[in-house]
């Protein structure tokens, strides 16, 4: 009796490890997907793990990691926002609009130095987080509609900006007090190009906000169960209002950082941003139905991203296979991410408190 | 609910102000010319749909511009849309040389004559005129000024090439190996696909750089991918590396001025462009173009030797 009932505590907590292991393996699922790409290219492409290349490597993460992480918000709500790859292109095409033609006030066109010019532009960018918002929260539009319709209204405010042309040569002129644009996306600092200072900055901010403080906990709570967190007095609109414009803002700083890496604006840089943000955002583990996953997930989806389609260029992969293999990738990880949910709920009975097995 | 329904009929009326300031007045009694091109944010078709439309207006016709952003039916429906408003003439920078014939001739079969710039459909008998710059000796061209800039000593370059289901990105690159292959210094170590945009230029630009060491020179399919490349060397710090375009934009002829991008082969776009419209005029008043339906003009090459005798996509001294 007494050997039957320890054998039935041992084997309860043999299984508990386990399940603890399994379930922390999926969890990290992203992480290990990686590391494994790190080691794959970095024994294919003899360049690859040299400093310089991953500089650059994460200069390029930096822009769709930066979507990623205000996208992470907006999905953790339950929300999605497709806007975001043409603010991009509105925020690029503002700052060159300001960059080269100036405001205009009463015919005489006046330059803004460039610290005024991009507080501008995230402000017309903030305008659409705004717009956002308050048609998911207030009007009660389908995310997925109300951000279909903005990502058009945003293309189309870029394209009529310039009527379709590029604004280029965005170096600003000493005569006019607006140099130093390109400097945003050029200039880099102990080694690191500026954009992947941005990156980390946002991530710090969002990590802190997701985490530590109460509106990250609203953020989690609107999106696990909305009446629920209505009901418990959080204010569910100004929470989703706060999202869209988290996300908008992240979107201007990627039009701004790609105007000024190619001191040019074009009307359709952009095009399909929101997909990659996505991706990386899902590679996270983040739901798309809300209330589960992470800032941390995000940025590591969006160097797996990032690696996968700079590491297949290095090999010289052909652009249709590269498509495959990324499309593989997403699909491959959102299925591992169903199987985690369901094995979370299945061995549930094995995390309870050690002494109990299953019954 | 009422903070709604104003938010939403404040959103209705500006729909309704933007509608108005969007519409322009036309004299209907005038012909219409119907102008559809790929797009109308790229340099290139702008330029052309620019100069059709402003050849047709001088000629006393109506203008009406939309773009089929290389869609086949998008195309097709843009079509019908000419055909319900009674068009004159269709001129079409079309989305496909073998998924248009359907389009073209459905006009044709309507009564609208059709006339074809940049791109040619593979039919005979159905448009009335297809006026196309020869990419392949543009190819070759662009290709001979790169090999002559890498210099004789040779070395490994990279190809930017451009969306690769496209005709023009096939015919360029096969241009440009009819004059490289044959030259023994000259290697290339990776081709990559950049789409035609800048930033997937700039971003593949420079992981190959990274992968290449030596590379002396990058030969690009068009100018926005040279001046991706342009932008990704700057951002390298690397010195005396070649880099070639193709189309002779605005931009990359500025680039080529101040010496950061080597050459271009410019397509007459607008030249081009106005001469469908004159063709189509001289169809609608005499029944014919007077000219044969297949035309290939010429690319020109730009170097900084001849940069200022070029303006927007065609020779201006």
């Amino acid at each position: 009796m007494t050997t039957l009932r320890q054998s039935t505590q041992n084997f309860g907590q043999l299984a508990q490890t386990s399940a603890r292991t399994i379930l922390f393996l999926l969890r990290a699922r992203a992480f290990f997907v990686l590391i494994a790409l790190l080691i794959l290219f970095a024994s294919l492409a003899p360049s690859f793990l040299t400093p310089n290349n991953l500089a650059i490597l994460s200069k390029h993460v930096a822009i769709s990691a930066i979507l990623a992480i205000g996208m992470t918000f907006v999905v953790l709500t339950g929300g999605i926002d497709l806007s975001v790859g043409s603010v991009a292109g509105l925020s690029g095409m503002v700052a060159g609009y300001l960059l080269t033609q100036g405001l205009i006030i009463n015919g005489v066109a006046h330059f803004p130095p460039v610290a005024l010019l991009i507080l501008i532009t995230l402000l017309v960018c903030l305008a659409f987080g705004l717009l956002n918002g308050w048609l998911v929260a207030k009007a009660g539009v389908a995310p997925f509609i109300a951000t279909l319709g903005t990502l058009y209204i945003a293309r189309g405010a870029a394209l009529l900006m310039s009527n379709g042309k590029t604004f280029p040569n965005l170096g600003g002129q000493v005569a006019r007090g607006n140099t130093g644009f390109t400097q945003l996306g050029q200039h880099a600092l102990l080694g690191l190009p500026l954009p992947v200072w941005i990156m980390l900055a946002l991530f710090g901010l969002a990590w802190t906000i997701a985490v530590h403080t109460p509106l990250g906990r609203h953020i989690y709570a609107v999106g696990g169960n909305e009446r629920a967190a209505r009901l418990a007095g959080i204010r569910v609109p100004r929470v989703k209002i706060f999202t869209y414009v988290a996300s908008s803002l992240c979107a201007a700083l990627v039009g701004l950082i790609i105007a000024s890496q190619l001191e040019a604006a074009h009307p359709a840089t952009g095009e399909s941003f929101e997909l990659n943000a996505i991706a990386a955002v899902v590679l996270g583990g983040t739901s798309l139905m809300g209330g589960r996953g992470s800032i941390v997930g995000s940025l590591i989806g969006a160097f797996v991203i990032g690696v996968l389609s700079d590491g297949l260029v290095m090999l010289g992969v052909s652009e249709f296979w590269q498509m495959v293999i990324k499309g593989t990738v997403i699909v491959l990880a959102v299925a591992v991410d169903q199987l985690h949910s369901r094995l979370q709920t299945r061995l549930l009975p094995y995390l309870e408190s050690s002494s109990q097995g299953p019954n | 609910m009422r903070r709604v329904i104003r938010g939403v009929a404040i959103g209705a009326a500006s729909l309704v102000l933007i509608a108005a300031t969007a519409c322009h007045r036309a004299d209907i009694s005038r012909p219409l010319i119907f102008i559809l091109v790929p797009s109308q944010d790229n340099p290139f078709f702008r330029s052309e749909a620019d100069a059709a439309a402003a050849r047709a207006r001088a000629l006393g016709y109506r203008v009406r511009i939309d773009a089929h952003d290389d869609d086949a039916y998008r195309q097709d429906n843009l079509i019908d849309a000419a055909i319900a408003s009674n068009a004159a003439a269709i001129i079409l920078d079309n989305a496909g040389a073998d998924s248009s014939i359907a389009a073209v001739r459905r006009a044709t079969h309507a009564g609208i004559p059709c006339f074809l710039i940049d791109r040619e459909i593979d039919a005979d008998g159905i448009a009335k005129a297809q006026i196309i710059a020869d990419n392949r000796q543009g190819a070759r061209i662009a290709a001979e000024e790169f090999a002559r800039a890498v210099g004789r000593d040779g070395g490994n370059y990279v190809e930017l090439l451009g969306r690769e289901s496209d005709t023009n990105a096939q015919v360029r690159t096969q241009g440009f190996h009819s004059v490289l292959d044959s030259q023994t210094k000259l290697h290339r170590v990776a081709a990559q696909s950049a789409n035609w945009s800048q930033s997937e230029a700039f971003a593949k630009t420079e992981t190959m750089l990274q992968a290449h060491a030596d590379i002396r020179g990058i030969l690009a399919g068009n100018d926005t991918m040279a001046l991706g490349a342009v932008a990704a060397v700057k951002s390298s710090g690397l010195k005396g590396i070649v880099i070639t375009g193709f189309d002779g934009s605005p931009d990359a002829v500025a680039a080529i001025r101040s010496g950061s991008l080597r050459a271009t082969a410019l397509q007459p776009a607008v030249l081009i462009a106005r001469l469908a419209v004159d063709e189509a005029d001289q169809f609608l008043h005499s029944g014919h173009t007077g000219k044969p339906e297949r035309q290939v003009i010429a690319c020109d090459l730009v170097t900084q030797h001849n940069a200022d005798d070029y303006g927007e996509f065609e020779k201006v001294r």
